[in-house]
């Protein structure tokens, strides 16, 4: 995902014992999806095998989020949270089933898009009968779905993507909200985009996330011209199954949505079964905001009808796991962190002081600060589990490069890689004092001592700067003239199924930036900057997981920062829930699919 | 007593702008999450983040955001809009007030009732079992964490979670006006829990006041004129007495109304106090100014009802 962790960080996660490691992977098997990890989502269950046949129509399913939203309006949605209200609400042209992470099928659209003029032009027919909810209630067209996205680019909306993924269209580079020439609407059921380069595969997976969402341009625009928008913070409209409960005038905000306290989520009126795979059980969601989480936990493992939507605590998560085992599921393919090291000034220009971190790394010692191997996994490369690529990469076990191969650290190789950087006793000399600048709060905190502590066992002098998670962000990390020598609570979720979303934004040279830089490693090899833009081009998912495997070889060889977890999510629901898992989401409860037992 | 009144009141809006103005400085000062970045998200354009930094007004000198801000405060009653969600600062408050006045107000009964019942017993039968059993327990309350001692009582009589399902449990709160009775049973436990230290302290408090009054020269003649003793322990010692308990009370009331953060956490109460939590952690700076200011009002008025009531419990005391 082109953010990081979208989905609300785990506070932190249960230190599982070696027993329960051995019952999960005992429990452990096959997959249909060679890119999914084999832990199992729940107790007997491959990921891919979850029931997505409900067990009785009808009811109130009542959610539990100790934290708040952050945007309803689906051109500014960015994050796991998030969507799991948005996709219940909205459907954009394609979406995943909960049961993939890498299946696209359509949803607005009526069939997969055609790609012609050599990956320059993509066409895509939409659905008839597919309807807006009230005031709006009338049938969606393909204007609808242009506008949605033309308003990406409004600096009232100021989509988080828009520039990543749909600057191709032709017009989009310079677009600010209105309309756009390489989008036409040729039939009330056809779009077609016409791109500046052949890189209509990537857009077809962006068509999946909630930018393209239909939205009324007659509706929507006087909202719009709001600074920042009234869409989706106070007013809004619904495609999907539900829509947050609001008055006549489409008015949310006070009824549908109370800030910090609750979210309702009804039925949609206008919505047309038949035009959607998805069988949406229930009659209604109450989703309470706020509380403590251990609270919210039991209250979820104890009760009935009655889910948790963000992380569960560290202690329920053992609870749930010895207790209530049939209540929890771990998605894998959760995203995964990583220690950036600085590629562009500092001793991490030196390739094999960077070979030397990673091979001195323990990753099993932050996995245990993770909450042990059911919620992380040493990592061993850039591609993640249950992303196109992965397997091709090296899978699980990873690149065969010494310094990748023991996860728990080896100090005999670090030493080989220091030795090989000029420093024959293996240690630093070089008298640099290095800059790390970490996150409070378990385990992020955790996770920083582990690395700095291997730093400084390498020979470095180092200051570690433990700061809150924004200002990490906002004031160090993010920001190359800081110079940061090493950020080691770095992470990334993909924001859909294709690897580029993995590793462009933190690896492509000409995407650093002055400020809200997301390649905090400030990798710019031009080898690397040359792969990412040939592979950007290819078509089809195959040539692409492919073209981007060997890039994430490139970046594994170039050692561009040391690799820490991938992460699996836990999540818990009550006794009374029959809960299905979106594996494309980090394993946030599907509420279209969710249903009473 | 009126010259008095309009002076306290005068001081009262000096520090209420001086409040505002140390709350500016520090957001400004502190390192916190940038507002525009944190609104714009994490992959979003230098551009779109100096636009939104503009539209919030983030981008003018901090004197200027102060003048601005102060000017809709004291013109309009306008306390701004959440960068988060968007929604009218005043409104959120206006909101949540209520949901934290429950829970004060009906603490604060529970705490004087039973804090004072418990010090006058305790000063009157002092060195018995009864006293050295009550300052006891009022030590373990005292020593108690708020959040851990809210947690222990869901975890022991909330029926959903608890050993003995006796009381609704965290996120049950509903609004008096919905269902009166809901929104009583829902605030027994938090009350319990909130009143229990407090309580405590009051009680410490007014014992050992109680004690040293009780020893006066005054109380000896009042016994020696033949008083009745609950006579003279109500009404020439508690009142003298209890001139320390009503000082620590008005700011205890002026605080719990600015929000009693730990217990609405704890029990899922959406009250002024996790508002101003949620602002905190989301940088949500107009939030943190109105809850801020709201708490420093409250405090101010609190004590000033305080002093007037001097002028009745102690008749020493005349206002100059």
């Amino acid at each position: 995902m082109f953010n990081h962790h979208g989905r609300r960080a785990a506070p932190s996660l249960a230190l599982v014992s070696a027993g329960l490691l051995a019952l999960a992977l005992a429990a452990c098997g096959s997959s249909e999806d060679s890119s999914t990890s084999t832990i199992p989502l729940k107790a007997g269950e491959s990921p891919l095998g979850q029931q997505l046949t409900g067990k009785h129509r009808g009811g109130t399913l009542t959610v539990y989020d100790h934290e708040d939203f952050e945007h309803f309006d689906p051109g500014e949605a960015y994050g796991g949270q998030d969507y799991t209200v948005l996709y219940a609400i909205e459907r954009p042209l394609y979406s995943y089933p909960p049961n993939t992470a890498n299946k696209l099928v359509p949803d607005v659209a009526a069939a997969a898009p055609v790609i012609s003029d050599g990956g320059k032009t993509v066409t895509v027919a939409i659905k008839p009968h597919i309807y807006f909810s009230p005031p709006v209630n009338r049938e969606v067209n393909s204007g609808d779905v242009a506008y949605a996205i033309e308003r990406g680019a409004n600096p009232n909306v100021s989509n988080p993507y828009f520039h990543s993924y749909f600057n191709d269209i032709v017009g989009a580079e310079k677009a600010n909200g209105g309309a756009i020439a390489g989008i036409e609407t040729p039939s009330r059921y056809a779009i077609v985009f016409h791109l500046t380069k052949p890189t209509a595969g990537l857009l077809y997976g962006a068509l999946s996330l909630p930018l393209s969402a239909p939205v009324p341009p007659e509706f929507a625009k006087p909202l719009d011209a709001h600074s920042p928008t009234t869409y989706g913070t106070e007013y809004l409209v619904a495609t999907g199954p539900y829509m947050l409960k609001a008055n006549a005038q489409g008015k949310f905000l006070g009824i549908g949505y109370q800030p910090g306290k609750s979210v309702t989520l009804v039925r949609n009126p206008t919505w047309n079964p038949h035009t959607d795979y998805r069988p949406a059980y229930l009659d209604q969601i109450n989703i309470n905001i706020g509380g403590e989480p251990t609270v919210i936990g039991q209250q979820v493992l104890k009760g009935q009808d009655v889910v948790q939507n963000d992380s569960p605590a560290q202690s329920i998560v053992k609870e749930a796991y010895e207790r209530y085992p049939q209540q929890i599921t771990f998605t894998p393919g959760s995203g995964d962190y990583y220690a950036s090291l600085n590629n562009a000034r500092g001793p991490f220009t030196n390739l094999d002081l960077r070979k030397a971190v990673w091979a001195a790394l323990d990753r099993e010692a932050i996995a245990k600060v993770r909450g042990g191997p059911l919620v992380a996994q040493p990592m061993t490369h850039f591609l993640y589990p249950g992303v196109a690529g992965y397997e091709q990469a090296g899978g699980d076990a990873g690149p065969k490069v010494d310094y990748n191969e023991h996860p728990e650290g080896d100090m005999a190789i670090a030493a080989k890689y220091m030795k090989l950087a000029g420093y024959p006793s293996g240690k630093y000399t070089g008298g640099k004092t290095l800059q790390v600048v970490g996150s409070t709060g378990e385990p992020q905190e955790g996770m920083a001592q582990i690395v700095n502590q291997t730093l400084q066992n390498l020979g470095f002098k180092t200051h570690l700067s433990l700061v809150d998670q924004s200002v990490m962000y906002d004031k160090y990390c993010t920001v190359p003239a800081q110079e940061i020598d090493v950020c080691p609570n770095g992470g990334w979720v993909r924001d859909f199924a294709d690897p580029q979303t993995v590793l462009y934004v933190p690896f492509y040279g000409p995407a650093i930036e002055a400020q809200g830089n997301s390649n905090w490693s400030q990798v710019n090899d031009p080898k690397i900057n040359a792969a990412m833009q040939k592979a950007e081009l290819v078509v089809g998912e195959p040539a692409r997981a492919e073209a981007w495997a060997k890039i994430d070889e490139m970046l594994v060889e170039q050692a561009v920062a040391a690799p820490e977890v991938y992460v699996n999510q836990a999540s818990i629901e009550g006794s009374g829930v029959a809960g299905v898992n979106q594996l494309w989401n980090s394993g946030a409860w599907d509420y279209d699919f969710t249903s009473l037992k | 007593m009126t010259r008095y009144i309009i002076r306290r009141l005068l001081w009262g809006v000096a520090l209420l702008f001086i409040v505002s103005a140390l709350t500016f400085v520090l957001f400004d000062l502190l390192p916190s999450g940038d507002p525009a970045k944190l609104r714009a998200g994490r992959t979003a354009t230098p551009q779109a983040i100096a636009h939104i930094r503009h539209e919030l007004g983030l981008d003018k000198p901090v004197y200027t955001q102060f003048f601005d801000y102060m000017k809709g405060v004291v013109l309009h009653f306008d306390l701004g809009y959440s960068y988060y969600s968007h929604a009218p600062v005043k409104s959120l408050i206006a909101e949540r007030l209520p949901a934290t006045v429950s829970l004060a107000v009906g603490a604060i009964v529970i705490w004087l009732l039973v804090g004072l019942s418990v010090g006058i017993v305790s000063a009157v039968r002092q060195r018995t079992l009864i006293d050295r059993t009550a300052m006891g327990t009022a030590l373990v309350f005292i020593s108690a964490p708020e959040y851990w001692l809210g947690l222990l009582a869901l975890f022991l009589f909330a029926s959903d979670i608890g050993k003995l399902a006796v009381f609704p449990g965290a996120g049950s709160y509903v609004a008096f006006s919905s269902e009166p009775v809901k929104w009583f049973t829902a605030l027994i436990l938090p009350w319990l829990v909130l009143a229990a230290s407090f309580a405590a302290v009051y009680a410490r408090l007014l014992r050992g006041s109680l004690v040293e009054v009780l020893g006066e020269d005054y109380i000896r003649t009042a016994r020696a004129k033949g008083l009745p003793e609950r006579r003279v322990v109500m009404r020439h010692g508690v009142r003298s007495a209890i001139t320390p308990i009503v000082t620590v009370l008005g700011l205890d009331i002026g605080t719990l109304l600015g929000g009693a953060l730990l217990i609405e956490v704890v029990f899922n109460i959406p009250g002024v106090g996790r508002l101003n939590y949620d602002a905190i952690t989301h940088a949500d700076f107009p939030i943190v100014q109105g809850t801020v200011l709201l708490a420093a009002l409250f405090i101010v008025v609190a004590n000033l009802l305080v002093d007037i009531s001097y002028a009745f419990l102690d008749p020493r005391v005349r206002f100059k």
